[in-house]
């Protein structure tokens, strides 16, 4: 896990010692560019890292801020450590441990004091870069300083959810979601569920991702699950709920014995039975461990769950009992822990939402339940209604909503504000205080202060249909009409997943031509509208980018992407082209550097070879690489400072006298470069690289980027390619095969290969 | 008529483009050193030399401009001499040399550096800029057909099973390994920054491991990237002096220039070029290819160096003694002056009477020179 913190601290352009015996160091660097899901953000920032050994490198640590300790989870071995790395150690360096089990005080037992002062816990979760939690850990001795730098650095560089936890066993996370797992396992075995109707409840119906619990098991490792238990075990006091949990389980003895470990091992509760040269999901029955065919659940209750966590518990189907079974135990339990393990509701709920995937904290989930029905339930079973859950009964939940913003439940009774870290902005805190300056089905336009205002995409996968190309064209109004900016952000899980095809296949299916041929122009007019409006249109993207939400991005004067962005224009895996300026944008940018090779064909063909093979860029980072982003567009390391940071770029901007930018003329060369890249069509086809439809769309994109019927010595302008872009996409739109592809992609997702 | 004689051979080592261990390093660099060293070797005093041909493929870029007045210059050569870049593909740097021989025998000149280089890593095959004309393509596609395309055609024309081309593949990286391993490279390698070791050569290659790949240019054909030259960054160099002149000045004489000729032939059948172009080289020099006692034949392709052996009826055991370009690769401006100038010295090392070069050339042509012993 060292080389995962290691390539978070270089994807934020940090430079980072990594350490171990020997050669293993080595030998983790080199495995961090090969590893799945990549824990490196961009090449560039792999050579951030250098690798060393604890014999001969320890005198490197005199220049370094932070050391992060990772080793063995085993006190005699990090306090050897510690004591071996203190002569060497910068004064006023901070040391902190990524324990998931030790307790504070256990390391420190004997530490001299200067380690005590500046030692701390940040326990960060796997895999580092994608899993947002850092819980941290003061002593009585550590200096606030220190805490403030770590949860600083943790949050602004490395795009951390920093929760202070307290020194208690498993912390915030782990003590909860380690309790849910357990209780979870035994409720699926006595209400005779199976592996994949219990992780059907546990996972979505109540806002878990949807490997539920058996899933998880097998990512994190079976085998890990009785070390935890047993850790935990020792760790708790007799009278702590989780004792109460029984952890026998044979089956899972038996798995871990015969090496079925989960996904790193031969599978777990799942896997895939890939005799046949098929390959089969599998899960195995709980009760003769024998995998059968894995099957949906037909629970009634996994539906009912849709109208809310409510329906879903109190549901008399075995789901119904299994979720309430397992979230009453766990709600209560997680109630019943503060102030022990984190000061606050809020806490415990950033924990469980960034540290397991969760939508809801625990909390919110019984604000969702109602805590009064909730706490009168429990009561009603005879079980025990901790403190602060029947103040929460009593005053009328943990959470309210007010007009200075969401307040908590204070011990004390009384509601308190929520503070958020200094520089962060979330448009659903301005959304619950504010309406909308307009707003239609598929968009809105918020004002998000001093100035900027924000257009938000909130239709279903935040694709682009003609509402969200109305609003944005509204909020250029807007903003022409008395602000200084505008900002294009969302907080989906995906700024964009491309223009809607559904309406577009809809269309096609009827023979709608002038409405297709509309969607387009409609599309290429807002695009342009927005490149060269007289105030800069900033885009903060997160996550995917694709095709028309690209298109959007190429289309600002300037973006502010959160580093876990994935942009690409995709078009052609739905057999079309970019039709909204995305070929054109991507011409300009592959325009030669001066570093680049000079003459007519590279940019052309760097264009071609990105469109037509649908290349999505796997970071931010990645995106400026590809030429999606600009160089000097920026980059946010915490998605709840994106907003913020777009908001000072954009402001930023507008200071520097903004203006837009000039129009471009290319110089293309025309049935030359079709020629050029016809060629490389055919041989792509005869390789086998390229089956019937990619050669049509390929063409057709071909046509678009070589310039059409112009000649290298005359000039083309943005609008001409703006019209090849219409023409390509009205022919393939009449054709079949992109049909079926659009089809396809609506109904599974996934590409058609036609 | 004035004769020409191959006075001295040189060449860099050879390595994969953009893996290999020059991919560092600019082509006009690489070319200085190759005419620096066949100068420097040959002892000729280079206030003699009459003008550098230089050889190149893709002349752009780093090897672009006329690149040879700037490798003169880069190598030291005086500035009183000329120099020329010549482009007929891969046959380039034979040229070269036939147009030295040309000079020669009309008196226009003593002495040449014949000499060619290719960064395949820093100017890619085709070109920065390719721009076909459409009108021709449109009436002529051949003419802009891909090299892979050419050896699978001349494979189903020829009827050369994948399985024959893997062992000529497997033939030739022994052939190289083993004369790697007996030194007999070091006299013509000229060192370069990173070594002198060529960087192409699988000393491992086997049928098994050939076997496993997959077909590099149509899914349906026969032809893979272990039966084609790799991409190769290199500079070869051979130094080109009348007869008299190096009997004058003492110069030890490798070969004599016997004849020579170049063919054309269809475009999507490249490969086959050398049938034509060796044997008019043959009917000019009076000779049988019985005649013939050492064989340089490019292996651009295995496929198109099996089917030129099968129809000139040649014997293998002449063909290639140290390896081909399969094995050392194919720096496509500077192969013919290696395959001319290896031809030369394999003469005098194997003490044999004639020697045939041969290749193949992009766009449908072959090329060929026939040496002969000078006692």
């Amino acid at each position: 896990m060292g080389s995962g913190i290691a390539a978070q601290i270089a994807n934020a352009g940090v430079p980072v010692l990594l350490l171990d015996k020997g050669d293993i160091a080595k030998a983790a660097l080199e495995r961090l560019g090969k590893a799945e899901p990549a824990p490196l953000m961009s090449r560039s920032a792999a050579k951030l890292i250098e690798a060393g050994n604890i014999e001969d490198d320890l005198a490197k640590l005199g220049g370094v801020d932070w050391i992060i300790e990772a080793v063995a989870e085993r006190p005699d071995i990090k306090q050897e450590l510690y004591r071996k790395i203190e002569p060497s150690r910068k004064p006023g360096s901070i040391l902190s441990s990524n324990t998931s089990t030790l307790p504070l005080k256990m390391l420190m037992a004997g530490m001299p004091t200067s380690i005590q002062r500046d030692f701390c816990i940040t326990h960060f979760f796997n895999p580092p870069r994608y899993m947002r939690l850092m819980e941290i850990v003061g002593g009585p001795e550590t200096k606030p300083e220190a805490m403030a730098a770590i949860t600083a650095f943790a949050d602004e560089k490395l795009g951390k959810v920093v929760v202070k936890a307290k020194d208690t066993p498993g912390f915030i996370a782990n003590r909860i979601g380690v309790f849910w797992i357990q209780a979870a396992v035994n409720a699926a075995r006595n209400l005779d569920l199976t592996v994949d109707e219990a992780d059907a409840v546990m996972g979505k119906p109540i806002g878990a991702p949807k490997t539920g619990v058996f899933g998880l098991m097998d990512i994190v490792g079976l085998d890990l699950q009785p070390h935890v238990d047993a850790s935990l075990r020792m760790a708790l006091s007799k009278d702590d709920a989780y004792q109460s949990l029984p952890s026998d389980f044979p089956l899972l003895t038996k798995m871990i014995t015969d090496g079925y470990t989960g996904r790193k091992g031969k599978g777990g509760f799942y896997h895939l039975n890939t005799a046949g040269g098929k390959k089969l999901k599998e899960s195995i029955s709980l009760k003769t461990g024998e995998y059968a065919a894995s099957t949906p659940s037909k629970l009634e209750s996994v539906d009912a769950a849709k109208a809310g966590l409510r329906a879903l518990v109190t549901h008399k189907d075995r789901g119904g009992q299994f979720a309430w079974a397992v979230l009453s135990k766990m709600l209560a339990y997680a109630a019943s822990l503060v102030p022990e393990i984190a000061d606050t509701a809020v806490d415990v709920d950033l924990a469980m939402k960034a540290g397991f995937n969760w939508k809801h904290g625990p909390f919110e989930m019984i604000d969702r339940l109602g805590a009064g029905w909730f706490a009168e339930r429990l009561a009603s079973e005879g079980v025990a209604v901790p403190p602060l859950l029947a103040l929460a009964a009593a005053k009328g939940g943990f959470y309210k909503p007010t007009h200075e913003g969401i307040v908590q439940l204070d011990a004390d009774g009384s509601y308190k504000p929520i503070t958020r870290q200094s520089g962060t902005l979330l448009l659903s805190d301005i959304k619950r205080l504010a309406t909308p300056l307009a707003r239609n089905g598929s968009a809105s336009v918020w004002d998000v202060g001093d100035g900027v205002a924000c257009v938000e995409f909130h239709s279903k996968m935040n694709t682009l249909d003609p509402d969200s190309l109305t609003m944005l064209m509204q909020a250029l109004e807007i903003a022409r009409r008395g602000m200084k900016a505008l900002v294009i952000h969302n907080e989906g899980e995906n700024f964009s997943v491309g223009a809607n095809i559904g309406l577009a296949l809809f269309a096609a299916n009827i023979g709608l031509w002038p409405t297709l041929d509309q969607l387009i122009a409609q599309g290429q007019a807002v695009m342009k509208a927005l490149k060269y409006a007289p105030f800069p249109v900033v885009g903060a993207p997160s996550g995917m980018a694709l095709g028309g939400g690209c298109e959007v991005l190429l289309h600002c004067a300037a973006v502010q992407a959160h580093a876990e962005t994935y942009v690409g224009l995709v078009e052609t895996g739905v057999g079309i082209v970019p039709g909204w300026g995305g070929c054109k944008e991507m011409l300009i940018r592959h325009s030669p550097g001066p570093r680049d090779p000079k003459g007519p064909m590279p940019g052309v063909m760097a264009a071609f070879e990105q469109i037509s093979l649908a290349k999505v860029s796997k970071s931010a980072a990645e995106a400026k690489e590809m030429k999606y982003l600009r160089r000097s567009d920026g980059i946010t390391m915490n998605r709840d400072r994106l907003l913020a940071d777009a908001k000072a770029l954009a402001l930023k901007l507008v200071a520097e006298g903004y203006k837009p930018p000039a129009p471009i003329e290319l110089h293309l060369p025309g049935p030359t470069a079709r020629a050029a890249l016809g060629l490389a069509i055919d041989g792509f086809a005869r390789q086998g690289l390229a089956l019937p439809h990619d050669v049509v769309v390929a063409g057709h994109l071909a046509d678009v980027l070589s310039g059409g019927a112009t000649d290298i010595v005359d000039a083309v302008s943005e609008d001409q390619i703006c019209d090849l872009e219409k023409g390509a996409f009205m022919s393939l739109i009449r054709t079949l095969p992109t049909l079926a592809r659009m089809e396809v992609m609506l109904s599974t997702g996934k590409p058609l290969r036609n | 008529m004035n004769h020409a004689v191959i006075v001295g051979y040189v060449r860099s080592p050879f390595h994969f483009a953009t893996k290999g261990a020059l991919a560092r390093t600019r082509a006009d660099d690489l070319a200085a050193a190759v005419v620096k060293g066949v100068v420097s070797k040959s002892g000729i005093d280079p206030n003699d030399l009459e003008d550098l041909l230089l050889g190149c493929a893709f002349p752009e870029g780093e090897q672009g401009l006329n690149v040879a007045r700037l490798v003169s210059f880069m190598a030291g050569l005086p500035q009183a001499a000329g120099a020329a870049t010549i482009n007929r593909f891969c046959g380039s740097s034979m040229q070269a040399i036939h147009s030295a021989a040309g000079a020669i025998a009309m008196g226009a000149g003593d002495a040449f550096v014949c000499a060619g280089v290719e960064s395949m890593s820093r100017v890619p095959m085709m070109g920065f800029n390719p721009m076909p004309n459409p009108a021709l393509i449109e009436q002529m596609p051949a003419a802009y057909v891909s090299m892979g395309i050419t050896a699978e055609n001349v494979a189903k024309k020829y009827a050369i099973a994948r399985k024959a081309q893997e062992e000529f593949a497997v033939a030739s990286h022994a052939k190289a390994a083993r004369a790697r391993q007996q030194g007999k490279f070091a006299d013509e390698i000229i060192a370069m920054p990173m070594g002198a070791e060529d960087g192409c050569i699988r000393a491992d290659a086997s049928m098994q491991a050939l076997a496993s790949l997959k077909p590099a240019f149509d899914q349906a054909g026969v032809v893979t990237a272990g039966t084609s030259s790799p991409l190769t960054d290199g500079a070869a160099a051979c130094l080109v002096v009348s007869e008299k002149y190096a009997k004058d000045h003492k110069l030890p004489i490798l070969a004599r220039i016997k004849s020579v000729a170049v063919a054309g032939c269809s475009p999507e059948m490249m490969g086959i070029g050398p049938v034509a172009a060796t044997r008019k080289a043959l009917r000019r020099a009076g000779l049988k290819i019985g005649d013939i006692d050492i064989i340089e034949l490019n292996e651009a392709f295995a496929s198109q160096a099996i089917a030129c052996a099968r129809d000139l009826e040649l014997d293998m055991n002449k063909v290639n003694l140290d390896g081909g370009a399969l094995a050392l690769g194919h720096p496509l401006g500077a192969t013919g002056a290696r395959i001319t100038g290896k031809a030369a010295s394999l003469l005098k090392r194997e003490g044999k009477q004639f020697a045939l070069a041969t290749q193949c050339i992009g766009g449908g042509q072959g090329i060929a020179t026939i040496l002969e012993a000078v006692s």
